[in-house]
């Protein structure tokens, strides 16, 4: 069996020190496939002078060059041929354009032991009947967001009795049936089975306050779960604070804190990041983070901001091996009372002020045309 | 926030006062009401001088510290709405005399009601906008733009307590862009709009607008400096500190270098040459906003792993930036300390020309008194309208044309009445 594959099937899946080894080793395998078959980027490794064979510790990780999401925004980057993607997923798009990220059936094969394990350790699955209510895009053959396919493929943890999408494809492309939303929580309400969400959680805390506004108070069935992912993207500045959240939830579906799952990742970095009980992102044996200085790329103590660096060997169709996202983070080793030894993984935010808009950056739409 | 007619309303009762607000000015036009411009220049006069006190510190340190102005800049700017300042600009802008010639009497009116579309990236620059147009004698809608932090609301009220009777010229709605019926309402009873914005929020206005409404964008523009490889260090020291100062942020900010050369490798080398005066003057400088280091950082990594097509040369240290590229396009710069240079040979500039209706200051750089004539005249045939020192771009006087040409003159209109 691969490095990868066994690194898949971990089950110390928070307690990095016991993979670091093999992290190491299936990185290096990772990046080994990549280089010997994708020209960019055996092009990237040896203009900066580094082959994959250098990776032997832990350590050396963070030696391997990066690739920005934003590069895969602009240039599409395979290491297999093209009739072997089975998967090619796109990024939500939130600045304008899209990473477009390839996935073979070795990378999901990989991927989908991550998806076990993680929904053990996590009790995601279930063998109870669902209704699930998603915050997202209803799935058609167009729509090739990695969001829409993460929330269907979500709807799987427990056998599906119902799923509503918030987001309906129509004639005239997709509307927000809120009406709808509403109707499927009350009749959740009166179920027996458990009701699960999954969305961004923008638009789970938007329907929230709109309920709480109109005074609609349900008590959902008892194992009932609010798993959120996706981020804040624009709504960033509008997020509430997490205890308030909770209280939200609690009042408005009476439904725990302890029952309040967030998700975290990306197209380019598809490892699934689980908040757990006190949620905190602990990076899981599948990947693992850089923190850099801005100034001079080099990595950071943990405890310090800086730009967020993952790394992992999952995908091995595209060299997404080692990503630069457009987010600051930092990595806290303070430890966690959940148990969990790993680091724990916090965005702070996107790169830039979004909030300060110049005058001269409005030639950025200007720019697009080309000068 | 909403002010109507000196008074302050909360955002519920917008919609009212929209349907209010035709029949009122209506009722206000018949009674054939003069706007004192005196009583404008008071109330900015008065309003500059408690700012200056002191009296607002609690909004005015938290602007000057984001955006990086100086204590003397900031003064400068006080003294644009001080009397001496706005007289100056009325003198400059309006020569408000009437004339007599063959017969006819022409005289200098306000275009009446001007809505202003106000964007969202100085927060003083709504109540600006408004007070240029009362000073051409009109009443005044403002669009406030999305995120407003209710100073235009404070400022322009303020003012109103100073000077009661601008009340009924002053109307502030805070109507977002989306709500597209009720702003062309507004539009569809002004005379004129004033929209400052992108080339987006221009090419709206001219969407809602009727063509029987007068149009003024103060869009966004693109400035850079013109260099002859003979420039001196201390012109580039200068051009580094404007960068620095502004972070590039300003339609009046340096965004590159157009190098009077066609070869790469004289380009690469005052590229070199820049990059070191660059870093020195950066050092002591205020830093740059860490998530605009971040951000840049990225996009400088980016822009090396294009490097292979793009062949752009790279300078890059301390989160700054120059890019030698090989195209001759203007182009917006990574801004925040990020420069481009580009080979743009002195018979290539009216190439620019391209870019009309982008193009603001240009500063050129020569040792040659009579190069810059030269130089300096092809800009302004190409389409440049600002033509300044090194260190002068982003300098504000009181009466300078605003985009080419003067706002107040915009915001009137002349009415030739004959005798007979």
């Amino acid at each position: 069996m691969s490095y990868t594959g066994k690194l898949f099937r971990t089950r110390h899946i928070y307690d990095l020190s016991k993979t670091d080894d093999l992290f190491a080793s299936s990185v290096r395998e990772t990046c080994s496939f990549c280089y010997n078959n994708c020209s960019d980027y055996r092009r990237i490794l040896d203009e900066a002078g580094f082959s994959p064979e250098k990776i032997n510790t832990i350590d050396d990780l963070a030696d391997l060059p990066f690739i920005p999401t934003l590069y895969f925004k602009h240039h599409t980057l395979t290491s297999v041929p093209d009739r072997k993607l089975i998967i090619k997923a796109t990024s939500s798009g939130t600045s304008g354009t899209m990473s477009r990220i390839g996935f073979d059936l070795k990378s999901l094969m990989t991927g989908s032991h991550m998806v076990i394990n993680v929904g053990k350790y996590h009790k995601l699955w279930s063998i109870k009947p669902t209704n699930y209510i998603i915050f997202g895009y209803q799935p058609t053959k167009t729509n090739k967001t990695a969001f829409s396919k993460t929330a269907y493929g979500f709807t799987f943890f427990a056998p599906a009795r119902s799923r509503t999408f918030a987001l309906e494809m129509t004639d005239s492309g997709y509307k927000l049936n809120w009406d709808r939303v509403l109707k499927a929580m009350e009749k959740c309400s009166k179920s027996r089975c458990p009701m699960r969400t999954i969305g961004f959680p923008a638009y789970t805390y938007f329907l929230l306050k709109d309920m709480k506004a109109k005074g609609i108070r349900y008590k959902m069935p008892k194992g009932s779960l609010i798993t959120m992912g996706g981020g804040w993207k624009q709504f960033y500045t509008e997020q509430p604070d997490k205890k308030e959240f909770y209280r939200l939830v609690k009042e408005v579906l009476d439904i725990d804190e302890d029952h309040i799952i967030e998700f975290f990742g990306a197209v380019e970095h598809p490892i699934l990041y689980t908040d757990c009980r006190c949620h905190h992102f602990h990076v899981p044996a599948y990947g693992r983070v850089i923190i850099r200085d801005p100034d001079t790329l080099k990595p950071v103590k943990n405890g310090t901001i800086g730009l967020v660096n993952l790394i992992s060997p999952m995908v091995r169709s595209t060299p997404v091996v080692s990503v630069m996202t457009d987010d600051l983070g930092v990595l806290h080793d303070e430890g966690c009372p959940c148990g969990a030894k790993s680091p724990w993984l916090e965005i702070i935010g996107r790169v830039g002020v979004a909030d300060i808009v110049t005058c001269a950056a409005g030639g950025e739409e200007y720019l697009k045309e080309g000068s | 926030m909403i002010l109507y007619n000196g008074q302050i309303y909360g955002t519920e009762m917008q919609q009212e006062l929209l349907e209010r607000l035709p029949e009122d000015l209506n009722g206000f036009l018949k009674t054939d009401t003069k706007l004192n411009i005196e009583d404008v220049i008071t109330a900015c006069d008065t309003l500059a001088k408690r700012v200056k006190d002191g009296e607002f510190d609690d909004t005015v340190k938290p602007f000057l510290e984001t955006f990086g102005v100086s204590k003397k800049q900031f003064d400068d700017l006080l003294y644009m709405f001080s009397r001496d300042g706005l007289q100056k600009k009325i003198d400059i802008e309006l020569p408000d005399r009437e004339e007599t010639i063959s017969g006819f009497r022409r005289k200098r009116y306000p275009l009446g009601i001007l809505l202003h579309i106000a964007a969202g990236n100085l927060d003083v620059l709504p109540a600006y906008s408004v007070t240029e147009g009362l000073l051409a004698g009109n009443i005044n809608i403002l669009k406030l733009p999305m995120g407003d932090s209710g100073l235009s609301v404070k400022l322009l009220s303020e003012m109103i307590s100073i000077s009661p009777s601008l009340a009924p010229f002053i109307y502030v709605f805070d109507v977002p862009s989306t709500e597209t019926e009720s702003i062309k309402k507004l539009a569809d009873i002004s005379d004129g709009i004033a929209v400052w914005g992108g080339d987006a929020a221009i090419s709206a206005a001219r969407h809602f607008a009727n063509v029987n409404t007068k149009i003024i964008a103060w869009g966004h523009k693109l400035s850079f400096a013109y260099c002859e490889p003979d420039c001196t260090d201390e012109d580039l020291r200068e051009l580094a500190r404007s960068i620095c100062i502004t972070n590039q942020t300003l339609c009046s900010s340096c965004q590159g270098i157009f190098l009077d050369t066609d070869s790469d490798e004289e380009a690469d080398s005052f590229g070199e040459r820049f990059f070191t005066i660059f870093t020195e003057v950066n050092a002591s400088s205020k830093p740059a906003d860490y998530g605009m280091r971040a951000k840049n950082a990225i996009n400088i990594y980016n822009e090396k792993l294009e490097q292979h097509e793009t062949k752009s040369r790279i300078f890059s240290k301390d989160g700054i930036s120059v890019i030698v590229k090989r195209d001759s396009g203007l182009e917006l710069s990574y801004m925040y300390r990020s420069v481009w240079i580009k080979k743009l040979p002195m018979d290539k500039i009216h190439l620019l020309h391209k870019n009309k209706g982008h193009l603001q200051t240009a500063s050129v750089l020569t040792s040659n008194i009579e190069k810059r004539k030269q130089i300096s005249d092809i800009l302004a045939n190409a389409g440049v309208v600002r033509i300044t020192s090194s260190g002068n771009m982003s300098r504000t006087v009181p009466g300078e044309a605003h985009d080419g040409t003067y706002a107040l003159r915009e915001y009137s209109r002349i009415v030739e009445t004959e005798f007979y």
